[in-house]
């Protein structure tokens, strides 16, 4: 018997954070840490040893006082593409942990595959990846909020944002249910985004023009998915990462603030990267 | 004292050949009889003991007639095992559902005077161990499968629907996993698509089905966050 | 039979051949391979059926609606409430970790007595009837003896029927001792009534407003309703709203603000004044916008010319000029105030001018500016039933002297008790309630507050948590957290409108703990006479029903109910004269060379409720580490005392001293050093106690001299390499 297979066109799931917005708040770190079962030790002032899939970085200008100004900066997965989905992680990993799904365009990280040899780790220049170097302890009682829908991880094995992916299933889920073919823009949105009260983040399929998030980042697909929009700007754009995360800024040195730029080098004449 | 030691060792030589050669063939016949009993014991350990030290068994906390349920429901395994509106599957019926017709004792078979007396007067929701229970880290999508693929119940699950008492529910002493999932023979055969769950399995059958997807950059199969979580 | 080497080894050969050939090698490996992956001790959470509950967060006074994801009977995840009028879906950090507090460690399982010394924690369980009983008897014969007066109560919060309940109950008593614990709220009260003449407060039309000037208000750190706020930022930079930031500290607020102002701490009320002394020289007055502006003309002009004003704020004459004709010619300015969270009081000088400035724009009571707003008024109750012991206690004065003589214009002064307690009160206290607050660890000097709890006999707290106000109790009587109770939530925080939400339980007590609105019935029934007349409900339930009438079934539905077309507390603002005194600073310049701000993170709950595990994780290292707290110092005055970056310091104040981490951060002043509140706990759980310093003991209470309220905003300081 063979199933005939509808072939919707890939979608590439991406986000847009309008760092204009975000006023460094922290709910869309504790949504996440709350939706996806991250665990917390008695002191995390480590931060090296402390896992927060996304993490709200503050940038300053280094100008001195009163000329002085802040950015915060939401960092989760960037969900790399690469070139064909050769994402930095994805290429080292040795033991098919963590993947890049060409139909989501997600990054994946399957915790009990993954062997803790943290090369993944090594190779990600976001430092989106974090080791559980304790197993989880959850103090009596409060285990009874871990959810159900998110794997709890065990020593050993590395973790990272994975969009919620588990939200993607459930919306899938239920689309099928309905009999719809794709999941509505609205049915699969991530918890960060989801929680974040100055609606700083967006987030949707790049490929689906209907969808916000390809709206404001306008990626050109014959640019190496540059976007088209004068305030949008990658981290570390030049590597060719090719990062499904976008970032929105009005303001030079916070987009410069992404990549490492030599003096001369303006933000928006990066030229096509290379692979 | 040369030529006299090597005489001596040239008799001992010989005598020692003699002996060994005495010695051979009564110890083959022992080392034979020896390699067939370590043989034999290690079967049995292997196919017979080992089953059993590795699965413990449970009982249900009461027999349950599936067959019963069936011929008086109009829905078939949808009357109680449904999907809810969000699209998740309903599994093992909530207390709430059986109420509706078990208010008070059907029937007299001692597992209804159980039921009704210890969980439905109590209010209590009846702990089953669900046989075909997937470990935590894996997603499974009932809608996928029966809506998407109208594939029916008995493929994975197999004729529990006609069964009239509740088996043991085995589960391995390593892992905690059902033995339904993790397969009902020790070797490993599998005669029929529900005797087995496990990963393996999944992509077999989706293979026969044709449904190969390459979406994986690391396998060009199906990415492992299909069906994984 | 001679089992020699060789029939062992063919043995043991044989029995590898068996084994190789049997399942166990392979499915053992199989099997471990798969408990490794899954190590039993790693919890599996339950599934089930979703799903989700409607109800009200109070944590904060922000009442943001909120929903619940449930599997089965557990909640599993908190989430904002799209549609709700206050936030839309939005929900705050504090708001998301609510799960940790319903079933984190610090709570407080059920009613206990002291069984060692006060504060050694040495508690037993007891029940209900026990520990009700034991309460009963003390206040019985209190009240027996006449002394009904000498029995006080501190609640974090008046507003909604249960603060309402506790207040009634003392009244019934007979003991004029309610103390609402200090928020800017008892600072916004009285300028309301000073210049509105009726009671009331303001809100703010902050989503029609086309220009914001904000005196240090924390628009992005928590003021108000939080997430409104943040929503609020938003749409300024979508609409291009300027808004322009006054802050000595470069807070999340400034830097999101389009034009930060840094200024020197404590000349707000200057800076505020310079501005209308130019909008009225420039003529750029709304018409007939503040009665009795001729009065104050001249002082204005003369006093406050952006010359004087340029030399006490350090902001500069242009800039002054500038910002005033840029308020000015916007067509719905707004300004506001209260600091940070606005959870301390202000001096009244401060909050007067720039309510004033609010009027000079013609926008008071108008779309996109300043509403002053009537109290809520549907708690509608009788009046309580006095007998002789009730009347005799109500005739004594307040013991923090708020209401009378020089205290005239304050309500509640509870920074005052300390002294009190200490020898100079009117009368001795007996037995302190405390319900919603941890006075231990919030007040200025919270120190000299838990010292002067020696003096009260008989402590009991109804806290659900393990604070450090109930580790000095002497009876817990812990109420339901808020996912667990009914309750009706009155929001104020600067909305433009009467807004009430309803908590419903989410799930069921976790605890044997019970409802403090259920506890005070009971306990006004044990008390009998007629404080049990008072309280003729059966429970709580059928109280915040008959209460709330015809809007219970409106929040049972909605969840929230909105009076849009509220009764505001008077049309025009009075301002005759400028003779409000300022609050000065404690500590002398010389000794003490700098300045220490107290500053708000919206990270860091800082009121009654402590910061969850999750909320911690997310503080900086720059603020905590490891054990240490952190000062904020600009890099230029660090230099100047030889300090650099992590570098381990003593922080001295007038009120005490405390070794600190230094961390340098060129956005605050030179010469200001600044600190986290709500750090440096000692009680809750391993998770918050012993992280930093809390900043409230080395600051005293300030009394503003035209309230008594405690307007204390920082202390004089100095820093020496440890």
């Amino acid at each position: 018997m063979k199933h005939e297979q509808k072939h919707n066109p890939p979608m590439k799931y991406g986000m847009a954070i309008d760092l204009d917005k975000c006023t460094g708040c922290g709910a869309c770190m504790v949504a996440c840490m709350s939706e996806n079962n991250v665990p917390f030790k008695k002191d995390e002032s480590n931060k090296l040893d402390s896992i927060t899939w996304i993490r709200v970085y503050k940038l300053t200008n280094g100008k001195s006082f009163p000329d002085t100004e802040i950015c915060y900066l939401p960092r989760p997965c960037q969900h790399c593409e690469g070139h064909g989905g050769h994402s930095p992680c994805v290429s080292v990993c040795p033991a098919t942990a963590t993947d890049y799904s060409q139909e989501t365009g997600i990054v994946s990280q399957i915790y009990t595959r993954c062997f803790g040899c943290r090369y993944c780790m090594a190779a990600c220049p976001y430092h989106a990846r974090y080791f559980n170097w304790w197993d989880p302890v959850w103090p009596d009682g409060m285990e009874k909020s871990l959810s159900p829908n998110v794997s709890p991880r065990m020593r050993g094995v590395v973790e990272k944002c994975s969009f919620c992916f588990h939200r993607y299933q459930q919306a899938k889920n239920k689309a099928y249910l309905d009999g719809e073919r794709r999941v509505p823009e609205e049915a699969y949105q991530t918890a960060c985004t989801q929680a974040c009260p100055a609606g700083a983040i967006v987030f949707g399929d790049l490929n689906n023009p209907t969808h916000k998030v390809h709206q404001i980042v306008k990626p050109d697909p014959h640019n190496g998915n540059k976007s088209k929009n004068p305030r949008a700007f990658r981290l570390l754009e030049r590597l060719g990462t090719n990062t499904k995360v976008y970032y929105l800024s009005s303001r030079e040195w916070v987009r410069r603030a992404g990549d490492n730029y030599l003096e001369h080098e303006k933000t928006g004449q990066v030229s096509k990267p290379h692979h | 004292m040369s030529t006299l030691d090597e005489k001596a060792t040239e008799v001992m030589d010989d005598d020692s050949a003699h002996a060994k050669g005495a010695n051979e063939s009564g110890a083959s016949g022992y080392i034979i009889l020896f390699f067939i009993i370590g043989f034999a014991a290690s079967m049995v350990l292997g196919w017979v003991a080992f089953p059993k030290l590795l699965y413990s068994q449970k009982q249900q906390p009461f027999s349950f007639n599936h067959a019963m349920h069936v011929a008086e429901v109009n829905n078939g395994c949808e009357s109680c095992h449904f999907f809810r509106d969000d699209g998740s599957f309903s599994g093992i019926p909530k207390l709430a559902q059986c109420t509706g017709c078990h208010d008070e004792t059907m029937g007299e078979s001692e597992a209804e005077a159980t039921f009704v007396e210890q969980y439905v007067w109590e209010e209590r929701e009846v702990p089953w161990y669900s046989y075909s229970r997937q470990p935590d880290c894996v997603f499974f999508s009932h809608a996928a499968h029966v809506v998407g693929a109208k594939m029916d119940c008995v493929t994975c699950h197999g004729h529990i629907g006609e069964s009239e008492s509740s088996r043991p529910y085995e589960y391995n002493r390593i892992t905690g996993y059902s033995r339904d999932i993790w397969g009902k023979n020790i070797a490993g055969l599998k005669k029929n698509s529900w005797d087995r769950m496990k990963m393996d399995d999944c992509a077999q059958c989706h293979k026969e089905a044709g449904i190969v997807h390459t979406s994986s950059v690391q396998t060009k199969r199906d990415a492992c966050f299909v069906c994984h979580k | 039979m001679k089992v020699d080497r060789r029939s062992f080894l063919s043995f043991v050969i044989g029995g590898a051949a068996g084994t190789a050939l049997s399942p166990l090698p392979w499915k053992l490996m199989d099997d471990s391979s798969i408990w490794s992956q899954m190590w039993p001790w790693t919890p599996v959470p339950p599934d089930g059926e979703v799903v989700y509950e409607d109800s009200t967060c109070s944590l904060c006074p922000g009442g943001c609606g909120i929903t619940v994801r449930k599997i089965d009977n557990r909640a599993v995840k908190i989430e904002g409430k799209p549609g709700h009028p206050v936030n839309d879906g939005g929900i705050c950090i504090l708001g998301l970790s609510g799960l940790q507090m319903l079933y984190g460690p610090t709570r407080i399982k059920a009613p206990m007595k002291r069984m060692g010394e006060r504060g050694a924690g040495k508690w037993q369980k007891i029940s209900w009837d026990e520990a009700l009983g034991m309460l009963t008897e003390k206040l019985t014969a209190i009240r027996e003896r006449e002394e009904a007066h000498t029995v006080a109560a501190i609640a974090g919060s008046d507003q909604g029927t249960v603060p309402a309940l506790l207040a009634r109950f003392m009244a019934a008593f007979g003991s004029p001792n309610f103390i609402r614990t200090p928020s800017y709220q008892d600072t916004d009260e009285l300028a309301v009534g000073t210049l509105f003449g009726e009671a009331g407060r303001t809100g703010f039309d902050l989503e029609n407003a086309d220009y914001i000037l904000s005196f240090g208000s924390g628009i992005a750190d928590g003021w108000g309703s939080p997430v409104r706020m943040i929503k609020a930022c938003s749409l300024w930079k979508e609409k291009r709203v300027p808004v322009v930031q006054v802050d000595p500290r470069l807070s999340n607020s400034a830097a999101k603000a389009t034009r930060w102002v840094p200024i020197t701490p404590g000349t707000e009320a200057d800076l505020a004044l310079g501005i209308a002394a130019v909008m009225i020289a420039k003529n750029l007055v709304g018409s007939g916008a503040v009665s009795g502006l001729g009065g104050i003309k001249n002082t204005l002009l003369t006093d406050y010319a952006p010359e004087k004003v340029s030399l006490s704020t350090g902001v500069s004459v242009e800039a002054i000029v500038e910002i005033a004709k840029d308020f000015a010619r916007a067509n719905r300015p707004l300004a506001l105030c209260g600091r940070g969270k606005a959870q301390s009081p202000e001096s009244l000088r401060e909050t007067a001018a720039v309510y004033l400035l609010n009027g000079l724009t013609g926008n008071v009571n108008q779309e996109g500016g300043m509403w002053a707003i009537a109290p809520a008024d549907y708690i509608q109750w009788p009046e309580v039933a006095r007998d002789k012991a009730a009347s005799a206690g109500l005739r004594q004065p307040r013991f923090d002297g708020a209401g009378s003589g020089q205290y005239a214009n304050a309500r509640h002064l509870l920074q005052r008790l300390p002294d009190g307690l200490n020898g100079n009160g009117p009368y001795p206290i007996q037995v302190l309630m405390v319900a919603d607050a941890n006075p231990c660890h919030s007040l200025h000097d919270a120190a000299a507050f838990k010292a002067a709890l020696d003096k009260i006999p008989f402590i009991v707290s109804f806290s659900s948590f393990n604070d450090e106000t109930a580790a000095m109790a002497d009876l817990l009587l812990p109420d339901h957290v808020y996912l667990e109770r009914y309750a009706d939530v009155p929001v104020a925080a600067g909305l433009p409108s009467q807004t009430i939400g309803l908590s419903k339980p989410v799930v069921s007590p976790q605890f044997n703990t019970r409802h403090l609105g259920e506890t005070l019935i009971n306990l006004a029934q044990a008390v009998g006479g007629s404080v049990a007349e008072s309280f003729p409900w059966k429970n709580y339930e059928t109280c915040l029903q008959e209460t709330l009438a015809d809007k219970w079934d409106v929040l049972m539905q909605k969840g929230v109910w909105v009076d849009d077309d509220f009764a505001t507390a008077g049309s025009s603002l009075q301002m005759a004269a400028l003779d409000t005194p300022a609050v000065e600073i404690e500590g002398d310049a010389g000794t003490f060379p700098l300045l220490l701000m107290p500053y708000d993170s919206i990270r860091i709950s800082s009121g009654y409720i402590g910061d969850t595990p999750f909320m911690i994780k997310t503080v900086a290292d720059t603020v905590i580490k490891g054990k240490d707290g952190f000062v904020e110092i600009n890099p230029q005055t660090a230099g100047e005392m030889g300090l650099s970056e992590g570098d381990l310091a003593t922080l001295t104040t007038p009120r005490g001293e405390a070794p600190v981490r230094v961390h340098l951060f060129e956005g605050i002043k030179p010469g200001v050093i600044a600190m986290a509140k709500g750090l440096g706990h000692t009680a809750y759980d391993g998770f918050l106690a012993d992280k930093g310093i809390n900043v409230n003991e080395l600051i005293g209470p300030v009394e503003d001299p035209s309230s008594g309220l405690d307007a204390a905003w920082g202390i004089r300081a100095k820093l020496a390499k440890a």
